[in-house]
């Protein structure tokens, strides 16, 4: 459980308004997480963990409250910065897979490098070699709605790893799939931490979390409970 | 994300959606390919008055010295009134002019225009409405008539008075099976016999009228038959295009001297090049130009409305494509981009197919009338312009909209 600060988040607090009323989402989150660790991010819904996840990722910001990301701090970003930050820090990994319907899985692994401005070739190579490690090396050219769940899910990792992310950002990654097919993904992710990367992932299922080396509990919007274990 | 990106996507878009970008693109079509067609045809009819119809008219490298300005049609009242007070040509005054210019290939007389019309006849054969002109010899030079059969009207034909004509092509073939039999036949026009003395080869068809449908009689056996015409006219040919101007000056210098104008007294007579018929046909034209293009803004922008319509469907359709797109690092610019590109190469296909879509129109146009054709570059290149613009304008608003959706809420919309 070495490895420097990657992720340091203070007070962290987010409020939505919906219409005249006022929902405190988070209520002042204090956590850090460190590089190469593995963690799970669980609590009943409602309890704000999506919101963290979206704010660690990038795709909102915090109404207040400290996000210091790889040293920099974060929570003070405009839109395009946080576009960037999006682009080279960090893979998003959906429940829904959100891949573009009409692009080959190629095409879709390509899309961070062509935001990253990188060229065209040096792009599918890298989509390809993101591909092989997912092992779907052999359906490159296939359209989301040619594969099957747990493949449209790979594909969706490639994504997330093609541009060498400091931290891979899994929200409910088993959510639209099969025991076995989970038990695949589960795999991948295993795999992908003993290789050195970062992985957080948000699940209200316990054998899904029971998978991370580290498990943060969630309840309205404060953190209830941070566990570290051995390895499963 | 690199402009050659944002192409290919946008024409990913668009062949994804053939049928509904083409129906986006009609009202851009449609205008682009009036505006095509239409410039191309007025410069087709435009070409064709300088090339045929003037040459045909007043003869090549020739002028006139009228009682009228062929630009008829544009007078008012008291220019009218003036012209009316006019004293007719005269045949002594063919003598000055002739004088003035002595290196003139042709000075001739003739009855002009509007001529007479007699039905010509010979044994039991009949060909009505032919048009009867009254000449001097130099006419059939500066009208470049080549003789089908037998010769030409001679001085002493004139002198004399004689009772012989030259025929048209098209009435000569009517009449008789074989040319050169015919010289010498007794043939009628009107109430008088004639002795056919040549045919003139065919000058072929102008804004679809035959040019040869005609009988030329000595002008002095035509004003013993119809008078002295109002409308006579004093045709001179040059050499050469360049010397036109300058004859010119000299003709309407002979023509004062011979009138006995003073000096600030204006002219009575009109010295006129196909010039002027071609002047009153680009005014004409002119107004024409005016309005097509106002007639192709309309059009243009109701196509850009469709076009803005058509892609703020599109974000709305595609948002979910647009959360995906920010979430893994697209900027505002470069999701404003895309749809800009996108509705740029949608606007420039419309403009591309409405260039071809007129350039079919006139040329088809070309195919059934005797009109050509010229598509002109300017057009063209306006349409593109026209194309690109209302892509780029009401493009901007749509593509605003979707670089400023926000990626959470994006994201949700599947």
């Amino acid at each position: 459980m070495s490895g420097e600060s990657l992720i340091r988040v203070s007070g962290l607090t987010r409020e939505y308004r919906m219409g005249a009323e006022t929902v405190h989402a988070l209520r002042g989150v204090d956590m850090e997480i460190r590089r190469n660790e593995y963690l799970a991010i669980m609590g009943p819904s409602g309890s704000g963990k999506s919101t963290l996840m979206n704010l660690i990722g990038c795709l909102d910001s915090p109404t207040c409250g400290e996000y210091w990301l790889n040293g920099v701090e974060v929570s003070q970003m405009q839109d395009d910065e946080l576009a960037r930050v999006r682009n080279r820090e960090i893979g998003f990994v959906f429940q829904t897979f959100n891949l573009l319907p009409r692009a080959s899985a190629l095409h879709n692994v390509e899309l961070p490098l062509i935001y990253a401005g990188m060229s065209g070739r040096e792009r599918r190579q890298h989509a390809a070699r993101a591909l092989e490690r997912v092992g779907l090396a052999d359906r490159m050219a296939h359209k989301p709605n040619e594969l099957s769940g747990g493949q449209r899910q790979r594909v969706a990792i490639a994504r997330a790893l093609v541009n060498d992310p400091s931290i891979l950002l899994a929200d409910e990654p088993t959510g639209n799939l099969d025991s076995s097919t989970s038990a695949e993904i589960m795999a991948v992710f295993e795999e992908l931490y003993r290789q050195g990367q970062t992985v957080v992932m948000v699940t209200h299922e316990a054998d899904i979390a029971s998978h991370a080396r580290r498990v943060v509990t969630l309840l309205d919007g404060v953190v209830n409970s941070d566990t570290v274990r051995e390895a499963a | 994300m690199p402009l050659f990106e944002g192409l290919r996507l946008a024409f990913r878009e668009i062949a994804a959606h053939k049928l509904r970008s083409f129906f986006t693109l009609l009202g851009i079509i449609v205008s682009v390919a009036f505006l095509v067609a239409v410039v191309a045809i007025i410069q087709g009819m435009n070409a064709y008055v300088s090339e045929n119809l003037a040459g045909a008219i007043v003869g090549r490298n020739a002028f006139q010295v009228r009682r009228i300005p062929i630009s008829v049609g544009l007078f008012d009242d008291e220019e009218w009134r003036e012209l009316q007070r006019r004293p007719v040509i005269q045949a002594e005054e063919v003598a000055f002019v002739q004088r003035a210019i002595p290196d003139a290939l042709a000075v001739s007389l003739q009855s002009g225009w509007p001529t007479p019309q007699a039905d010509v006849s010979w044994r039991n054969q009949t060909v009505g409405d032919v048009l009867v002109f009254g000449v001097t010899p130099p006419f059939q030079i500066v009208q470049d008539y080549v003789m089908a059969a037998g010769e030409g009207l001679s001085d002493v034909d004139v002198r004399e008075r004689r009772r012989v004509a030259i025929l048209g092509y098209d009435v000569a073939e009517k009449l008789f099976d074989d040319f050169d039999a015919a010289v010498g036949r007794r043939i009628r026009v009107g109430r008088t016999q004639v002795e056919v003395k040549g045919i003139v080869e065919a000058k072929g068809t102008v804004l679809g009228q035959s040019w040869d449908g005609f009988v030329m009689l000595p002008i002095t056996l035509f004003e013993a038959m119809y008078g002295r015409r109002q409308t006579t006219t004093i045709s001179v040919k040059m050499a050469r295009a360049d010397q036109v101007a300058g004859a010119m000056l000299r003709a309407e210098e002979a023509m004062r001297v011979a009138r006995r104008l003073r000096p600030g007294e204006p002219n009575d007579f009109t010295v006129d090049t196909a010039e002027g018929l071609i002047t009153f046909w680009e005014n004409l034209t002119r107004v024409i130009f005016a309005v097509v293009p106002a007639v192709v803004a309309i059009g243009v922008i109701v196509g850009g409305i469709v076009i803005m319509n058509i892609m703020l469907m599109s974000v709305t359709e595609r948002t979910f494509e647009i959360g995906i797109r920010k979430s893994v690092g697209a900027k505002r610019g470069d999701i404003q981009r895309q749809f800009l590109a996108e509705s740029i190469v949608l606007a420039t296909t419309g403009g591309i197919l409405g260039i071809l879509t007129g350039w079919a129109l006139a040329q088809l146009v070309a195919v059934v009338s005797p009109m050509p054709a010229r598509v002109t570059l300017w057009s063209i290149t306006l349409a593109l312009a026209l194309g690109a613009g209302v892509g780029v304008l009401f493009g901007v608003y749509p593509a605003r909209r979707a670089a400023r959706l926000d990626p959470i809420i994006a994201l949700r919309n599947e």
